[in-house]
């Protein structure tokens, strides 16, 4: 029997607002416990909530990149439970109107394009944290009230890869905007993941199971193409599929079940009384519309139409900040975009790794940097000399050309003098020009080498070999 | 029994600024007032707290008509450093870290509070016998209830003990006891003040709202409390007036209607009798009255309708009392979050409370909402979509605002009323348009007053005071205090 998984995903984006969600509550990360709070955070009696503006737009901003409708009136209801990281016993959200509906991501998977429906996109508010300690549970209400956007996808993922692809994607945009950390690691980006599997064919969706505690993106292909082996395996021997919420064990590389599904929470969902419809002005969307940053999609058609390769425009684009000082040093002129990658994507992120700084602790400037890539780029010095440069570039902080002066780098270009080098390297090496016609191919690289010698180093290696070309001709057989 | 509290917000300015009585002298008054008060209004005082108050006042000016004016909070409004319970055990203890909005105003305004006052448990009730110190009576007759839920703000003014309190009003807890007790009792239209800080019993109809025993006073205070507040959304930006104004230029409006199926189901001769007369004072001072046949059905809904709303919005807005972080805490060393939350609020609740949550819970349960919830909803804008087309054709609505004497307390029954009366619901009117409307006495019967009340459209507050004020001259009664307890 053949299966098709069917794959939906919620994800929890943590805006990166000043202020939480619905008070003046700070929204600092990694402060001591119970210091991010004002007496709403707490639900105090008598507390009232206040939308937080900027929250608002960087919800539009998200609905904006995810292609979907933009609510023109925000409402806001509240999610009844009791739950100790609840302190009002209800969370307020946006069950009824969400402030995007309808959108959608495209990914590619396996060398497919596929276009992943997002249904719709909503504001809400975080809880608190608990720790369980061995005889006590502890809570801190830092993040108590932080806002949220709920992004939830159509059912249309149908592989672990595609699952991962799609909150690759949806971490970048959220990133790139400027909107969100994007951590899953530190939770401001969480995952739930809803897997089914149907047979192949049929229109009904299977039973599903849930998915947590996803705290990489490569954890969601794992713990995807695991939940889609262990469901195969139970509908294969005849079993039956049981609704139920299972977390993902990094150590196991599988998923272990949290709890059965038995009775669903009644939320009791109900407008939220404190907060009247607020109409949103035409030009506060436009305003936060037009104010976005540019998203992965965009620079990748950009960086594509440069000549940039497949792989190069993926490592890149995983980090904005190395996506943007690319970008960047391409207008300030740096004239050969393959090198200009190499020297940042290998070169200088490997030193920042090793020294473990970022990249704004650079001692150069991009102008001086787009210096650096042009010398190399007009061949003005060889790669060994470059990595030279570069070194002195990124220890002292010294300017490319000055470096290159200082060490007497400059490449000799000028023919009447390399003509002139040719002519004696020829002259002085007989033997080794009959070899060459005699057909030992090797012989080239060692008259360019000797070229090399004489200029100590200087020749254009290039244009050396050239001209050595020009006078003893083609290799011979 | 007091010297200078029996007498009108008004009255004390001009003493204030004459200079022939200080703040302190107000103050300390007050504070025997409510030592020596007859019918357990109090829950909280803050006495030290005024008196230093008090002292910093050393002049009033003409301009500044609450200064130097003590007054009385409902035990659900948070005030910084002053225990609130809202009269219910769950909150015991508990000292709020901030003010509300409107106690910040008074206080910006130099009236100073002396006490909180007893109240129907979260302010779900109308009889002002379910807080946790136990029954409040009415100063007219002990026997009597004073009603609910701002029972204690009601019957400390009875008394003469302060010119002011504030009270709540969700259904009519201010307007009703307002009633019972011959005062001024004023809810503006909602949105109008700001309610952060007001512990909510359901949002969607919970008004600020106080008492007074002179309209103008009413109307001076809504100057003051009158604004937008960054605090609370749902608080109009709508320019704030000069309400005050209304009253003394008597800008009222002209075409006043009474609905015929309160007169006709009115049982009470001398109550219908009071109200037809003030009807023909009204008309002989000008004003156009006629009757307005509003559907019975509706009438007949608005009892369901605010029992579902209510306490559906009162469940969820309770939720985070589970003495986690404030309260009493649990003692019989739960092991789980469920039993401690479960101990905390078995034991702060009274089983009245735990009735009205679990017909909001089950009102607002998926497999009902539709059913009660979401039909109540409509219900609610039914009601008040007919009530805006009574508008249409009149300036105010009114109608007594209590049909018989206060109950006795021995006939209190908590049992579920199975055929409840509307009249006894007329004023939720009120609460579910957010309509301005304010009770004011009508009558004495056996020596206890009946109020009337008058309602007008949203944000015409102004117009609302103007008329009362002109009933409170067509009566003559003004500035009531229980003088000879029985």
């Amino acid at each position: 029997m053949e299966y098709e998984p069917v794959i939906g995903i919620e994800i929890h984006v943590e805006l990166k607002t000043k202020s939480k969600m619905f008070s003046s509550g700070p929204c600092n990360f990694g402060e001591s416990p119970n210091t991010q709070t004002v007496p709403f955070d707490l639900a105090f009696p008598g507390t009232m909530p206040v939308v937080n503006r900027e929250a608002v737009n960087f919800g539009i901003k998200v609905c904006s990149a995810l292609h979907m409708n933009i609510a023109r009136t925000l409402y806001f209801d509240r999610k009844n439970y009791f739950y100790p990281d609840l302190p009002k016993g209800y969370q307020i959200t946006q069950q009824f109107h969400p402030i995007g509906t309808k959108g959608y991501v495209e990914i590619v998977s396996e060398g497919e394009k596929i276009r992943v429906g997002v249904d719709n996109a909503h504001l809400e508010e975080d809880t608190a944290k608990q720790i369980h300690l061995s005889n006590i549970s502890l809570l801190n209400f830092n993040r108590c009230g932080t806002p949220l956007i709920e992004i939830v996808s159509d059912p249309d993922m149908r592989s672990g890869d595609q699952a991962m692809k799609y909150v690759e994607a949806i971490r970048e945009i959220v990133t790139y905007l400027g909107v969100s950390d994007g951590k899953m690691e530190n939770g401001s980006l969480r995952c739930d993941i809803n897997i089914s599997l149907r047979k192949k064919g049929e229109t009904k969706f299977g039973t599903k199971a849930e998915c947590k505690n996803l705290n990489t993106i490569q954890n969601i292909k794992a713990a995807v193409d695991y939940e889609i082996k262990r469901q195969t395996e139970i509908l294969e021997s005849g079993g039956k599929v049981e609704q139920e919420t299972r977390r993902y064990d990094e150590a196991l590389k599988k998923t272990v079940l949290m709890r059965k599904k038995t009775d669903a929470v009644d939320y009791k969902y109900f407008r939220e009384p404190n907060i009247v419809p607020i109409d949103l002005a035409e030009d506060f969307i436009q305003d936060a519309i037009m104010s976005m940053n540019k998203l992965p999609n965009q620079y990748r058609e950009e960086l594509k139409a440069i000549g940039l390769g497949e792989y190069e425009i993926g490592e890149l684009l995983k980090d904005q900040k190395f996506t943007l000082y690319y970008t960047e040093c391409l207008s300030l002129g740096a004239k050969n975009p393959t090198l200009l990658w190499n020297y940042l994507m290998v070169d200088i992120l490997g030193y920042l790794n090793k020294k473990e700084i970022a990249l704004t602790d650079l001692k150069f400037t991009k102008e001086q940097f787009v210096a650096f890539i042009n010398l190399l780029a007009e061949n003005k010095i060889n790669s060994k000399q470059g990595k030279e440069v570069l070194l002195k570039m990124l220890e002292e902080g010294k300017d490319p050309l000055t470096v290159v002066k200082e060490e007497g780098f400059e490449q000799i270009s000028d023919e009447s003098y390399l003509q002139s080098l040719v002519d004696e390297v020829l002259a002085s090496n007989n033997q080794v020009v009959e070899d060459w016609k005699r057909g030992k191919d090797h012989a080239l690289g060692y008259l360019v080498g000797q070229v090399m010698k004489k200029s100590k180093g200087k020749a254009n290696p290039a244009r050396s070999k050239e001209m050595i070309l020009a006078i003893i001709g083609p290799c011979g057989k | 029994m007091t010297k200078w509290m029996n007498k009108t917000i008004g009255e004390l300015h001009q003493l204030l600024v004459e200079g022939k009585v200080t703040a302190s002298e107000l103050v300390e008054d007050c504070i025997q007032g409510v030592l020596n008060d007859s019918c357990n209004s109090f829950e909280a005082t803050c006495f030290e707290e005024a008196r230093k108050e008090a002292r910093k006042i050393k002049e009033v000016k003409e301009d500044e008509y609450l200064k130097g004016i003590p007054y009385l909070a409902k035990d659900n409004y948070s005030t910084k450093g002053v225990e609130t319970t809202a009269s219910s055990n769950i909150l015991n203890g508990y000292v709020p870290l901030f003010d509300a909005t409107v106690v910040r105003k008074l206080r910006q305004k130099g009236m100073i509070m002396v006490a909180h006052t007893s109240m129907d448990e979260l302010a779900m009730g109308g009889t002002g016998t379910t807080g946790k110190r136990g029954v409040t009576t009415n100063p007219y007759d002990h026997e009597r209830i004073v009603g609910g839920s701002s029972s204690g703000s009601a019957a400390a003014l009875a008394q003469g003990i302060a010119p002011m309190s504030l009270g709540s009003d969700t259904g009519d807890s201010v307007r009703k006891p307002a009633s019972h007790a011959g005062l001024v009792g004023f809810k503006p239209t909602w949105g109008r003040i700001s309610r952060f800080g007001l512990f909510p019993f359901a949002p969607s109809l919970d008004t600020i709202a106080y008492f007074t025993r002179d309209v103008k006073d009413s109307a001076y205070l809504l100057s003051a409390l009158a604004g937008h507040d960054n605090n609370d959304m749902s608080t109009s930006y709508r320019k704030k007036e000069k309400y005050e104004r209304y009253v003394e230029e008597k800008k009222t409006l002209h075409r006043i209607g009474y609905f015929k199926a309160v007169v006709d189901a009115m049982q009470d001769e001398k109550i219908k009798a009071a109200f037809f007369d003030l009807l023909e004072k009204l008309r002989k001072a000008g004003y156009e009255v006629s009757e307005y046949d509003y559907p019975s059905d509706l009438l007949d809904a608005l009892y369901p309708t605010y029992m579902i709303i209510s306490c559906a919005e009162a469940t969820s807005n309770n939720a985070n009392l589970d003495g986690v972080r404030f309260g009493p805490a649990a003692k019989d060393n739960p092991q789980t979050y469920r039993e401690y939350m479960k101990e905390c609020r078995t034991k702060g609740f009274t089983d009245l409370i735990k009735r009205r949550f679990v017909i909001g819970s089950f009102s607002l349960l998926s497999a009902n909402q539709d059913e009660m919830f979401s039909r109540a909803q409509k219900a609610r804008r039914l009601i008040v979509n007919k009530m805006n087309e009574f508008f249409d054709s009149f300036d105010y609505f009114i109608t007594p605002a209590a049909f018989s004497l206060p109950k006795k307390i021995c006939d209190l029954s908590t049992a579920w009323s199975t055929n409840p009366d509307f009249l006894d619901n007329i004023m939720t009117i009120g609460n579910f348009g957010g309509y301005p409307s304010i009770t004011l006495p009508m009558m004495k019967e056996d020596g206890i007053p009946v109020g009337v009340n008058v309602t007008g459209r949203v944000f015409e507050d102004g117009a609302v005071l103007a008329l009362a004020d002109e009933i409170q001259t067509l009566t003559g009664l003004k500035n009531l205090t229980a003088k000879e307890v029985k």
